[in-house]
């Protein structure tokens, strides 16, 4: 009998532990909204909407998802915000996903995303409400797999006690270090960081030389040109030619140099200029008040040209109940009205909806950097649609960029060879991707 | 009391449960999920044999380099963390044991409560300290006349960072070990040593070594099992950084299969760490098991 019951409960118990381990993929079957559902929305459809808002962004658009919900009932959006939220979406079951530009190549391929210009023909819209850079960034060869959010490119902040404007040239950047140097050796007019953001300022150069970084199969990015070499070579000229940028600044450099006071106790160096993330705005802003200046890209190339990435709303492939089609239709209408897409702005994104763009142009005063950033776009470069845009980049953000600004006796002819490392990669990965 | 068999094997069965779904079955999964052609979002694609051990082990694909060269980063920072995190522990387990009852127990509460914190937390306060532009150390040694040093982006000095980081956080846990070890030694051996005329160091190597071997060579073996899963100080301090020389074989393993979204090839790479840390684990028993033969 004592076996009998020992033998029963040990069976139970491996069933299930068999029975608990599902396989993993989209279609887990559990609730992974964050927000509890008000008793008032029980009978509504949820639409479960994921993000990676977790900074000083995710307030805004929390708002905009609780006035939507506050305006009906038939609907209520239980909004998600997760620092790991692509690993959230793979692995679990959501209907609306804000992705970064650079990822709808990826998803699209791996089948968790799904053309989106049912819901925009729904709502009334099309790619045309958007500005013209909208189209690059969400249309892949078989429809529009986002609804365009935000463009946060590269952004210029400077330091009106050290200049009085934003450098728009090459040369105003050497002039103005020469200045700075000239009453302090530790002020320089920008730091370039060994790693951070080093696809922004990848993408930019490539973009401000006419370098086009898509393979001719359009599988891969190509890293392995002269001309990207000597697009790149730009950065070391900054900091060991004309010194324009102190030497050895780490990860995050350009915006921790910019911060620093050069004749406080710290004894670092300092910049008046930082080409850095918009979303460092809040810290920017809190440092120096009114003596923070925004400014457009400076010309380091040949042409003015801007890269940054992109928020964009994608829908779920899994999603077909056309209840809850009605439902996303009813909440991106909602949203991308101006006066409530504004609040996006607010968090200091710029938005892509030219109504909103149009708001914002009249009400500049109350979203400095969005009106700011939105005098890039029309400079915009996008970047190419690749399978795991991030892991072709990875090479070129841990080891190349780093050796350009670390290594002041490195040669052109190493550069190369490690462009040639980094394009081998990028073909390797692009080879992971599923067949289509 | 006596308890009954069937009592016992019944409370025990709550750990066998847990012991089976959260190790036995995560564990034989990820051998399993290793031969196949496995993604995070799209599951299973297929079963392809060794082929992933292949690739990782054969010279010419980039699993290959980012394994090889995140195994040997990862072995460089065992073969450094492991004197300090054994040696000082001990050294500061033998100094409490010398100081009078009261402040024994301030000083071990205050080198043990460093274990308490976070990994972020710790990492946030030495990425400040040892930042290269502005730093705390580099404030202390321009003030000093020296020159800066660029720690976190220049090599040896990023992994004297993360080691000063890894020392300064887990070291109370090792020396907590030894307290405890020195405690149990018998006290008439250090007084049969002393009418011998034994100095301080012949009764640490003849009295106290000898009654702590084997918590010295526990301590060993799970230093050796901590540093192989180093992630959080080079994840959050260096980034892997500079050029992946601080890149250790956890986090390329997380960044093969939730960045890649390649599932199986990163169950690869973790069962072959397994398989290196039970070699290397292996040999450390084997040496202490020998030694207390012979002793």
């Amino acid at each position: 009998m004592k076996k009998l019951l020992l033998g029963s409960l040990l069976s139970s118990m491996v069933l299930l532990a068999a029975c608990g381990n599902g396989e993993t993929g989209a279609g887990d079957d559990t609730d992974n909204g964050n927000e509890e559902i008000p008793e008032e929305a029980a009978d509504a459809t949820v639409i479960r909407f994921l993000n990676g808002f977790t900074g000083g962004d995710g307030a805004f658009m929390k708002e905009i998802v609780d006035n939507f919900n506050d305006s009906q009932d038939e609907y209520f959006v239980n909004e998600s915000q997760e620092p790991e939220h692509y690993t959230q979406f793979r692995t679990g079951d959501y209907e609306l996903v804000v992705m970064h530009g650079v990822n709808l190549e990826t998803y699209s391929m791996d089948g968790l995303i799904q053309p989106i210009d049912g819901i925009l023909e729904d709502v009334g819209m099309s790619i045309n409400d958007f500005h013209p850079a909208a189209e690059d960034l969400v249309g892949l060869t078989d429809g529009n797999y986002g609804i365009p959010l935000d463009i946060h490119p590269l952004t210029t902040f400077y330091n009106k006690n050290l200049t009085e404007e934003a450098p728009e040239t090459y040369e105003d950047l050497v002039t103005l270090s020469e200045e700075l140097q000239s009453e302090n050796e530790n002020l320089y007019a920008m730091g370039i960081p060994d790693s951070g953001l080093i696809e922004f300022y990848t993408l930019t150069l490539a973009a401000q030389n006419n370098v086009d970084l898509l393979s001719d199969d359009e599988r891969y990015l190509n890293f392995a040109q002269e001309d990207l070499v000597d697009a790149l070579w730009i950065l070391h000229d900054m900091i060991y030619e004309d010194n324009i940028s102190p030497e050895g600044l780490g990860l995050d450099g350009e915006f921790h140099a910019f911060m620093q006071d050069s004749e406080g106790d710290s004894g670092g160096n300092q910049t008046a200029v930082s080409l850095t993330g918009p979303w460092y705005y809040q810290a920017v802003s809190d440092a120096y008040g009114d003596d923070l200046g925004i400014g457009t890209i400076p010309q380091l190339g040949e042409q003015v040209a801007v890269y940054g990435n992109s928020h964009v709303i994608s829908l779920a492939a899994s999603v077909e109940d056309e209840d809850m089609l009605e439902g996303i239709s009813a909440f991106i209408e909602f949203m991308y009205q101006p006066e409530n897409l504004s609040n996006w702005a607010a968090s200091g994104q710029a938005p892509l909806h030219t109504e909103t763009m149009n708001y914002i142009e009249e009400n500049a005063e109350d979203f400095p950097l969005p009106y700011q950033n939105q005098q890039m776009f029309d400079d915009y470069v996008a970047a190419p649609a690749v399978y795991q845009f991030g892991e072709q980049m990875r090479y070129m953000n841990e080891t190349v960029i780093g050796r350009i600004v670390r290594e002041e006796n490195l040669t052109r002819e190493e550069l190369m060879e490690e462009l040639e490392t980094a394009t081998g990669i990028a073909e390797e990965i692009a080879d992971t991707a599923p067949e289509q | 009391m006596k308890i009954s068999k069937t009592v016992s094997t019944l409370m025990f069965l709550p750990f066998l449960l847990f012991f089976v779904l959260f190790w036995i079955i995560p564990f034989v999964y990820g051998i399993y999920v290793s031969f196949h052609n496995w993604t995070v979002s799209g599951g299973n694609n297929g079963f392809v044999g060794l082929d992933n051990y292949i690739r990782i082990l054969t010279p010419g694909s980039m699993y290959h380099d980012s394994f090889m060269n995140a195994l040997g980063n990862t072995l460089y920072f065992v073969g450094i963390s492991l004197v300090p995190l054994v040696v000082f522990a001990l050294l500061l387990a033998l100094l409490i044991e010398n100081i009078p009852g009261k402040l024994k127990v301030v000083f071990r509460t205050i080198f043990f409560i460093s274990y308490a914190v976070s990994v972020t937390a710790v990492s946030a306060i030495f990425k400040w300290l040892f930042t290269g532009n502005g730093g705390y150390i580099n404030n202390v040694l321009q003030t000093f006349g020296l020159d800066s040093i660029r720690w976190l982006n220049t090599q040896p000095y990023a992994w004297i960072a993360i080691l000063a980081a890894t020392v300064w956080w887990t070291i109370g846990y090792n020396m907590i070990l030894f307290v405890n070890a020195l405690d149990e030694v018998d006290e008439s051996l250090y007084e049969a040593a002393a009418l011998d005329g034994a100095n301080a160091w012949q009764r640490f190597w003849n009295v106290t070594f000898p009654s702590i071997k084997g918590v010295f060579v526990f301590v060993v073996i799970i230093t050796v099992i901590a540093s192989f899963n180093l992630y959080g100080q080079t994840l959050l301090i260096t980034e892997g950084g500079p050029a992946r020389s601080t890149m250790s074989l956890t986090m390329i393993i997380q960044n093969t299969i939730f960045s890649q979204n390649n599932l199986g090839m990163g169950s690869a790479m973790a069962v072959l760490m397994g398989i290196i840390m039970v070699f290397i684990t292996g040999i450390q028993y084997m040496i202490g098991f020998r030694k207390d033969e012979n002793g």
